[in-house]
């Protein structure tokens, strides 16, 4: 079997591993060794044979190839409806190949199936909603860029990606020492201004458990210190976890099963260790969508929830804001037009899309819906781990057409992301397309207008 | 006070002047340099790539792009290097700012030199105090002094005669305050305490009678005696004086008729609005018009004596 | 020969029918898998059959969901063309006779001339529907063999089925093509796509119990399909 040094079906589970792959510049060998991968049909047989059971067997068998998912994929209105881009081609000429085939496929057909799986897919599940059959295309991608991990045919961040949580637990090198001392940074830089200010760090029996991802102690510490002056605000009894803090799941975007689930046992285990009364988790999509929705299963938890009952940060807000442990300063209310970023994760996939448009109503005085809105929105563009692979960039920048005409359309220049990935993809869409806008979490908005009770204001 | 100076630079022309008088500190005082560049924005979420912040090329962040702009550094300052070989070189990926107080934080240094840099390029992003360049927002949060040199310093090259300690009696004020009358004790220098009554912004619309702001001067007057020259003990060599206006304007008024070759100002408003800050704060606008470096200090930790021990 | 066809032959297609669906079904529900599926089917049942009566129920009206909404024309040929292919051979008065004769019971029948015009309705939106798969290049592109033998399937009885009643000089002949290609249509349902005659239940049930049970039916008010 031939296997690259650097691209192979081993995944990163060590530190050398993971600095020889990051030394290659862009993935130039990686990508080049991948071009005489070996592939291992039996072994594609035996994971088809034994987890691809009547659910997609049945997607793949009874498409009836009417073409109604073709108009509900952004991909596909991005380019132009090229066919090639309709979901049930899209899978039907990967994943149903590759059943047909009984995994007898060759290296090309596992490159072609690597890029159609993440550069054509970002696995928000739209097209579900659409197709008569309710054959979701986004859950058959995820699966198979599971078999394509297992092949060693995943882009080369991913790999990267599922071996930093496979090391760290995190997505980035971000060791405990780190970032315990990125919270106690924080404190320090805002005590003067917020007297009383703490970030607690594993106390046990709280009511809130916070966990975040590793974006924010990395490169955006000011987002925990807002977490932190929110929370101060409201008066919240919280902590966070000094292990089993990262919320994300980039293994879960490279189809690293077993990489997701160390992840998420990493912060249940947590949630034992320090019994919270419930977790919060921070504004990303993805993070939610892997530690709360997914994750479950991947630990095996039959009742297919956290070990504790968890909130994502908008329900977080919104409980907040009814009970006035948060108020509004009215006059401070956003007054220009604003729209509002629904992720696929959180509402398509998690149900809050209600609880958004409650938190506008309290914080905007002009909130203009993206149209479709909800649970019918489109991806962002960068979902699925799309947003950080190089390879992709090209087909990347087209797809965000989509959200960058939505976004025009409302006549807003200001548009609430509450998810990492969705803020990532609409800077990038301002930097590629230049339409005037700008963008922002709910943090650093509730800050600049939340009424900050006399009590906690510093002495002079 | 200046054992452990940071210098953080763009690497770029306009940092210049900041790293002539950052080695000069440095030498001066026998300090620990380190010289810190930020290599650029971390792009594309967790990918590894960066926005080169000098060329604004899209990089891939691996060893020998680290190496490369390294060397790149150590040749921009090869003569100084030369001449004072006490430094270290290091870099970072990131947003500069986050960067350069982490590092300031985590190496514990006690002064930070830096160039006004060119204000970053505006991005839509919004966030919680977010607003401004990046000068400001580590001269806002920084526990040391920060040094801002924006133009060629003529006279400051081995001392500050004329220090110009600018005040709006907040308790930040007080620790700027406490650096400037050190620095001025240290060196022998003049000590010019200024404060300027803000006609403009505080009491926009009133119009004040001559007799109230003479009021009000008086009693401005009797606060920097209070607060301030009572500290002084025996050190008579200050000044004091009161303007009307537009702070940034007075005081930048006031030091050029003073020859001052320091501005000694706390940088700590509470700018929530972003649009307001962009307009700029007043330690950006006197960075940015005054011939002279300012120092910008919010927080006492890194002027007394004792060094905090962490 | 006829009575070969009407007889043995219609038991074993309807058989053959009867036992493919239930096969099928139950080799539906014993391959799912509450981890590799990621939804704790059974251990939140109550939010699942919730989820599951949403999305079964509301895709099966014209215009009761999104997706059906935003295709106005394909949802009514749809669903013209599947009334059609349930009612006629089920209230047809020939078969209903037929049934009496054999069994002993009959349903409530269609008139002549509705049962002729729904005919028409099925052949007519069948062709369109093969229409509207090479004219779309987004439907062409998926569109298969495969998918136009089905298609030829399902309306072939009705084609034959109706000139056996109206061309009385070859009567015979399409009597006999209709009733085979009724009977073999009967016995393809279990084999082909059009298993979907069962497999669509399923399918639907299944995900909106993973909607209602896991993506977000706990927290919102169910999906809006
Ligand atoms: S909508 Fe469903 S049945 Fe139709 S082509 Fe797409 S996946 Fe197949
Ligand atoms: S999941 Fe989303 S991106 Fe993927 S095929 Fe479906 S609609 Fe397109
Ligand atoms: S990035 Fe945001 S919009 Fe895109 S798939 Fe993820 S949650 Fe959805």
């Amino acid at each position: 079997m031939t296997q690259g040094k650097l691209c192979n079906k081993r995944p990163v589970n060590t530190e050398e591993e993971l600095h020889s792959l990051l030394a290659d510049k862009g993935g130039k060998s990686y990508y080049e060794e991948m071009q005489d991968l070996d592939v291992d049909a039996s072994e594609i047989a035996s994971i088809l044979e034994k987890t691809l059971k009547s659910r997609m067997r049945t997607w793949l068998e009874i498409c009836t190839h009417c073409g109604l998912c073709a108009d509900s994929c952004f991909f596909f209105l991005a380019n132009n409806r090229d066919p090639e881009q309709v979901p049930s081609f899209k899978i039907q000429s990967t994943l149903g190949k590759l059943y047909r085939r009984k995994g007898g496929v060759d290296n090309e057909f596992m490159r072609m199936a690597m890029d159609t799986a993440w550069s054509k897919c970002t696995c928000c599940n739209r097209c579900g909603l659409y197709c008569p059959f309710g054959i979701d295309m986004g859950v058959m991608f995820s699966y198979l860029r599971g078999i394509c991990f297992s092949q060693g045919f995943v882009p080369w961040e991913l790999k990267i990606g599922s071996g930093m949580h496979r090391i760290y637990r995190a997505q980035m090198d971000i060791t405990t020492e780190d970032w315990v001392d990125t919270c106690r940074w924080m404190v320090e830089e805002h005590e003067d201004e917020w007297p009383g200010l703490t970030i607690p760090i594993d106390k046990p029996d709280v009511d809130i458990m916070y966990t975040v991802n590793a974006r924010e102690p990395k490169h955006y510490p000011e987002d925990l210190a807002e977490a932190a002056i929110l929370f101060h605000i409201a008066g919240e009894n919280w902590t966070v976890p000094s292990i089993g803090w990262e919320e994300t799941s980039l293994a879960m975007f490279a189809g690293d099963w077993e990489g997701a689930r160390l992840q998420v046992e990493s912060v249940y285990e947590a949630m034992r260790r320090l019994n919270p009364g419930r977790m919060v988790v921070t504004e990303c999509g993805h993070a939610y969508r892997a530690t709360v929705i997914e994750g479950p299963y991947w630990a095996g938890l039959a009742s297919g929830k956290t070990p504790v009952e968890t909130f994502h940060y908008v329900e977080w807000v919104v409980e907040a804001l009814r009970n006035g442990k948060l108020k509004i300063d009215p006059s401070r209310k956003i007054k220009e037009p604003v729209t509002y970023q629904d992720s696929c994760n959180y509402v398509r996939n998690g149900g809050l899309g209600d609880i958004a448009r409650e938190i506008m109503g309290y914080i905007a005085e002009d909130f203009r819906e993206m149209s479709p809105c909800r649970e019918h929105n489109f991806c962002c563009g960068g979902g699925g781990g799309l947003n950080g692979i190089g390879r992709y960039r090209r087909e990347r920048n087209i797809g965000l057409k989509v959200k960058r005409d939505q976004i025009l359309a409302t006549g807003a220049k200001l548009v609430i992301t509450p998810c990492h990935n969705c803020w990532d993809a609409v800077r990038d869409l301002e930097e590629v397309y230049r339409i005037g806008i700008r963008w922002s979490f709910l943090k650093p908005i509730l800050l600049s207008m939340v009424e900050i009770p006399h009590h906690l204001l510093p002495k002079e | 006070m200046f054992g452990k100076v940071l210098f953080a630079t763009t690497a770029t022309p306009a940092c210049d002047n900041a790293a002539h008088v950052a080695f000069n500190i440095a030498e001066k005082y026998h300090s620990e340099l380190l010289i810190f560049h930020v290599l650029g924005l971390p792009s594309r979420g967790f990918s590894p790539f960066v926005r080169d912040a000098r060329t604004g090329e899209e990089e891939y962040y691996d060893q020998d792009y680290i190496q490369w702009v390294e060397e790149e550094l150590k040749n921009t300052y090869a003569e100084q290097l030369a001449r004072y070989p006490n430094a270290r070189i290091m870099t970072m990926a990131g947003t500069p700012h986050t960067e350069i107080l982490r590092l300031a934080r985590k190496e514990d240094v006690d002064f930070i030199v830096m160039g006004a840099h060119s204000r970053q390029e505006r991005t839509g992003a919004l966030g919680y105090r977010q607003a401004g360049s990046n000068m400001q927002r580590v001269a806002r949060s920084a526990r040391c002094p920060v040094l801002i040199v924006n133009r060629p310093c003529t006279t400051c090259l081995w001392y500050f005669s004329n220090i110009i300690f600018g005040t709006d009696f907040s308790r930040a004020s007080y620790s700027a305050f406490l650096f400037a009358s050190k620095l001025a004790r240290e060196i022998g220098s003049r000590l010019y305490i200024f404060h300027a009554l803000d006609l403009s912004a505080m009491h926009a619309g009133k119009i004040f009678s001559q007799e109230e702001i003479e009021d009000q001067i008086k009693a401005a007057k009797e606060k920097i005696h209070r607060i301030y020259l009572s500290q002084m003990q025996d050190y008579d060599n200050v000044e004091m004086e009161i303007w009307e206006g537009v702070p940034y304007m007075e005081i930048l008024k006031y030091c050029r008729e003073k020859n001052g070759d320091l501005i000694v100002m706390a940088h700590h408003t509470r700018e929530i609005d972003p649009e307001e800050a962009l307009l700029g704060s007043t330690v950006e606008q006197v960075v940015l018009r005054a011939s002279c470096p300012v120092a910008s200090v919010n927080r006492p930790d890194k002027i007394q004596e004792q060094r905090k021990t962490r | 020969m006829y009575d070969i066809l009407i007889g043995p032959m219609a038991w074993v297609s309807f058989g053959v029918l009867m036992m493919g669906l239930v096969i099928r079904i139950l080799r539906y529900i014993r391959g799912l898998d509450w981890k590799l599926d990621r939804v704790a089917y059974t251990k939140n049942i109550s939010f699942g059959v919730k989820g599951a009566l949403r999305s079964v129920v509301l895709w099966l009206f014209p215009f009761g969901t999104r997706s059906w909404r935003d295709h106005p024309v394909f949802t009514v040929l749809v669903f013209l063309f599947h009334i059609g292919l349930l009612t006629v051979p089920v209230f047809l008065t020939a078969h209903n006779i037929l049934l009496k004769e054999k069994w002993g019971f009959s349903l409530w029948t269609l008139s002549e001339n509705a049962a002729d015009g729904i005919v028409l309705l099925v052949i007519t939106t069948g062709l369109l529907l093969v229409l509207r798969r090479v004219a779309l290049p987004e439907v062409r592109k998926i569109t298969d063999a495969n998918d136009l033998t089905v298609m030829l399937l399902a309306i072939t009885p009705f084609v034959t089925g109706y000139l056996a009643h109206h061309q009385a000089s070859t009567y015979g002949f399409w009597l006999y093509a209709h009733i085979i290609s009724g009977e073999i249509l009967l016995m393809a349902i279990p084999f082909t796509k059009l298993s979907h005659f069962a497999l669509f239940f399923m399918s639907r049930v299944q995900l909106g119990m993973d909607f209602g049970i896991k993506r977000g039916g706990m927290k919102g008010k169910g999906m809006a399909w």
